[in-house]
């Protein structure tokens, strides 16, 4: 029977499942082997990749230089997600809770600007924040600065622009955890008289956990490869090594050393996905 | 409920949207007698110029761009051989692209205009009989000095790496122009490769550092009129252009000798429309085409046609006709190999990171 | 009484704190509309010259433009479409069967969701030049749809975890084939899912930079198009462009999120 059953299924599944696993297999399994396969190569003088076995690109990636910019987009990664979680938890408070009758509107109106480009917005950015541009000006007129103030082409502009185009990322799952969040708890806690610190800290915080979790995973991850954030706002002098890697496809024309950066990376974003599901994350959170 | 508005957003953006561009792309279809794609520097050729060609030979032209002629090698060399037909590699790079069997041989039949073409500009030691390349423009990477806001007198980048000029500049993101200019301001050449003096010139380019506020090399220009950046190491044209928005830009040449270049047109190997790309570098050539060049674009024109009809204006403006002495002591960069080009780029590395 | 004013205070803290946020969401937005005005003619286009509409005539004429965004619209109009179908018949057939290695698959489809998009960028340009699939619109379709097709059944997923399968045991009991009983039973209840996945997919595939940036070959799509024209200074076009999107999709939102539409077909039915 059990068998039977068996045999009738293999058929739909196949049909179902086939088309996924081949395109998986084609598009991700393969090219990413070959990447793992590259960084153990090295060039020729046409810049070719040649297939002989070097350890060479991975010992270059523990240069002083390398090993200062991994830590420099780690920096960077951290304060943005720390400035999305900042600001964004009251935010989703507020429009999940507090203005809950426009909830739906208030959700709309933090997805309708990514809908457009988002590397104009972060050139708007970079006109708003520039030199001669519309701060600076405002701030000259009202005579709060004597001298243009320099915001943009450093590190604090990166994490601005990172901050900016990763927020939605932050108030997706928080907005999702908050909404679910029990009002009767919430009130019978007020009416205890708990003070709202102790409210938040016993109830919502452990209630909302794993929407922090997916939402810090979301913004940090992404910020390590964002190279045309630190292009644009950063004036190159705050590179990530997003930046390492589209070097090293480009100008640098040495694809396995970009390759070995690469797997760097992914061996990176594993550890927090681990570090991620050992705090009880879900990963299903991490793709709705 | 939500599945309905989700689908109805969907819809009507699609509608929308497809309505959007269906309007505009009437126009775009004019009757095209086969096509080319080149592959530019970014800011380079002016539109009106290819416009001109779409509509003198009916051909259509795809132009692509980039920054840096290392990301114009990976580019090509990563695509199926022909996607681009026409390429424009500085000096160094033509010969390196000869080397490696990029390019192929232009059709010099087709060349009616090379005549036009100074012969200084010619049979240069990268390609000895052009027989792959003709020029297009030249120039040297110089100074640009915000004399409003920097009252110093500068003369040579070794001025730029005075700690007092902190945050101030806006430089190229060209790893062999960054690197050989610290080279030059301490009197070595930019294409060194001896590895105690490249620790020298490691020394010097990290002064940089802190003087650096933006690399760009597409558009330095517009660091230095919105007054981001008051000093600048660019392109002279970039300078030029930066002077006529804000008289107080001036343009300086180092008195070290400045890094010099000139950039050619090349058909790559296995180019589909090659026929038409010997076609087009030939309309470069014709004198119109290279004075409508070098009024959008102000380098230093080896069209002698062209320059003799650009009168004193251009004649006599320095940051457009590089003086003689200028070029004279400029220095060209030469390919290098693999293993000193990673050296460089380490540099590169530890300077923008 | 003094409960329901302090109740008040937050309430007004918390709409300040809220606007203060959305002015931040929307500040460049305003200086994308603002800029789409700009009468000036010079690179870098940053300087206020003057009020003008005609960038948005011009932007009809900038068929470099016009063509980009059109081909951003078909790649990810195709891309929704291939990934919603392949996600849709991956997640259903995933939940209905046991088979082995599904573990695997699984751990497949979080790749492209979790690594840095830069590193599926690079590993699909080598996958493109060592197997010689031309670049263009075809590679931009492919790659698209690779990191489309997670996120898809992720949605879907989330729908079917309240799923009842016996309702599809009971309608297949009744002689339904398998066919029917999918597009039938299994379908319409897994519209929202799909619905959602859909959305998202378009607009992961609309704004996509890194992975595009490097498979496009010669094709260029709307964001590449705006990185080329940040290089040499964003022109007032590009910006009329960006005011128009962000206009259709505002209409858009607005006539779905309203009851306009709904309040509009009663009147129609009332009137018949």
């Amino acid at each position: 029977m059990i068998k039977q059953r068996f045999r009738s299924n293999a058929g739909p599944a196949l049909v179902m499942i086939g088309p996924v696993v081949l395109w998986l297999a084609f598009f991700v399994a393969i090219p990413l082997i070959y990447v793992l396969v590259m960084s153990f190569c090295g060039i020729d003088k046409n810049y070719n990749v040649i297939f002989r076995f070097t350890m060479g690109n991975y010992r270059r990636m523990f240069d002083i230089d390398y090993v200062e910019i991994y830590g420099q987009s780690i920096l960077i990664a951290f304060f943005s997600t720390v400035i999305c979680l900042v600001l964004g938890y009251p935010f989703s408070f507020l429009i999940a809770r507090t203005f809950r009758s426009k909830k739906t509107i208030l959700y709309m109106m933090v997805i309708i600007p990514f809908w457009t480009n988002s590397l104009i917005r972060l050139y708007g950015w970079r006109t708003f924040l520039g030199t001669n541009g519309l701060l600076n000006k405002l701030l000259l007129t009202l005579h709060i600065t004597s001298e243009p103030i320099q915001f943009l082409f450093n590190r604090s502009a990166t994490i601005l622009g990172m901050a900016y185009v990763l927020f939605p990322f932050m108030v997706l799952p928080l907005y999702t955890a908050i909404e679910k969040l029990d009002q009767a708890q919430l009130e019978a806690s007020a009416d205890l008289g708990a003070h709202f610190r102790s409210t938040f800290l016993h109830i919502m915080l452990p209630q909302t956990a794993s929407g922090i979790f997916s939402g810090c995973i979301m913004v940090f991850i992404p910020c390590l490869g964002y190279f045309f954030v630190s292009d644009i706002l950063g004036g190159g002098n705050a590179d990530v090594i997003g930046n390492l890697i589209q070097r090293q496809f480009q100008s640098g024309n040495n694809w396995p050393l970009g390759a070995a950066l690469s797997i760097i990376l992914i061996v990176i974003t594993l550890l927090l996905v681990k570090l991620y599901q050992k705090c009880g994350g879900d990963m299903q959170s991490l793709g709705v | 409920m939500k599945k309905k508005q989700v689908v109805s957003i969907l819809l009507t953006f699609v509608l929308m949207v497809g309505g959007l561009t269906a309007c505009g792309s009437s126009n775009s279809n004019t009757a095209s007698k086969g096509s080319l794609n080149i592959y530019v520097w970014t800011e380079y050729v002016p539109d009106s110029v290819i416009q001109n060609f779409e509509n003198e030979t009916g051909i259509k032209v795809n132009v692509s761009t980039y920054s840096t002629n290392e990301d114009m090698l990976a580019k090509v060399k990563s695509e199926k051989s022909g996607t681009f037909d026409i390429v424009q590699p500085s000096d160094y790079m033509v010969e390196q692209m000869i080397g490696q069997g990029m390019l192929q041989k232009l059709d010099q039949s087709a060349m009616t205009n090379k005549k036009n073409i100074g012969s200084a500009f010619l049979n240069r030691s990268y390609d000895p009989n052009n027989q792959y390349s003709m020029p297009y423009l030249g120039g040297v990477a110089a100074i640009a000095v915000n004399t409003s806001k920097i009252k110093n007198n500068i003369t040579s980048y070794g001025d730029l790496f005075n700690p007092k000029y902190k945050n101030t500049m806006v430089a190229l993101d060209d790893y062999r122009a960054v690197i050989g200019m610290a080279a030059r301001s301490m009197g070595m050449s930019m294409n060194e490769t001896n590895d105690a003096k490249l620790a020298k010139i490691k020394a010097q380019t990290l002064k940089l550092k802190d003087n650096i506020k933006v690399y760009d090399s597409d558009s330095p220009k517009s660091e230095l009129i919105s007054g981001d950046c008051t000093l600048g190491y660019c392109w002279n044209a970039e300078i030029a252009l930066a002077m006529q928005e804000n008289p107080a830009i001036k343009i300086v040449y180092p008195k070290e000798g400045a890094y010099e270049f000139l950039d050619n047109w090349c058909i790559t190997k296995g180019a589909k429309n090659a026929a038409n790309a010997n076609k087009f570098i030939n309309y470069m050539m014709k004198v119109e085409t290279a004075k409508a060049v070098s009024e959008e674009s102000p380098y230093l024109q080896p069209n002698k046609a062209a320059v003799a009809l650009l009168g004193d204006k251009y004649k006599n403006n320095k940051a457009e006709n590089i003086p003689e002495d200028v070029i004279k002591n400029g220095e060209f960069l030469k390919n290098l190999d693999t293993a000193t080009l990673a050296k460089y780029n380490a540099i590169w590395t530890e300077l923008k990171k | 009484m003094c409960r329901q004013t302090k109740e008040k205070c937050a309430h007004n803290a918390g709409a300040v704190y809220c606007g203060l946020i959305y002015a931040f969401l929307f500040l460049p937005i305003v200086v994308i509309v603002i800029n789409s005005f700009n009468a000036t003619n010079t690179k870098p286009y940053l300087t206020w010259k003057g009020f003008t509409l005609d960038w948005y005539g011009k932007l009809f004429q900038n068929s470099a433009l016009l063509d980009s965004f059109q081909n951003t619209i078909f790649i990810a109009v195709t891309s929704t479409l291939l990934s919603t179908f392949i996600g849709t018949l991956a997640a259903v057939g995933m939940y209905k069967y046991k088979f082995r290695g599904k573990n695997i698959i699984d751990g497949l489809l979080y790749i492209p969701v979790v690594i840095p998009e830069i590193v599926l960028g690079i590993s699909l340009l080598t996958l493109f030049t060592n197997t010689n699939i031309p670049r263009g619109l075809l590679s931009l379709v492919l790659a698209h749809t690779t990191f489309c097709i997670p996120f898809v059944i992720f949605n879907i997923r989330a729908r079917l975890d309240g799923y009842d399968k016996s309702i599809e045991e009971a309608f297949m009991d009744l002689g339904a084939n398998r066919l029917t009983t999918f597009l039938r039973i299994t379908l319409p209840v897994l519209a929202p899912g799909i619905g959602g996945g859909a959305l998202l997919a378009f607009t992961l595939s609309i704004d996509d930079v890194i992975v595009s940036y490097f498979t496009n070959g010669l094709t260029m799509t709307f964001p590449l198009k705006v990185m080329e024209s940040i290089k040499s200074g964003v022109s007032p076009d590009v910006n009329a462009l960006s005011t128009l999107i962000l206009l259709a999709t505002m209409v858009i939102v607005i006539l779905t999120q309203s009851n306009l539409l709904k309040n509009l077909r009663k009147v129609l039915k009332r009137q018949s």
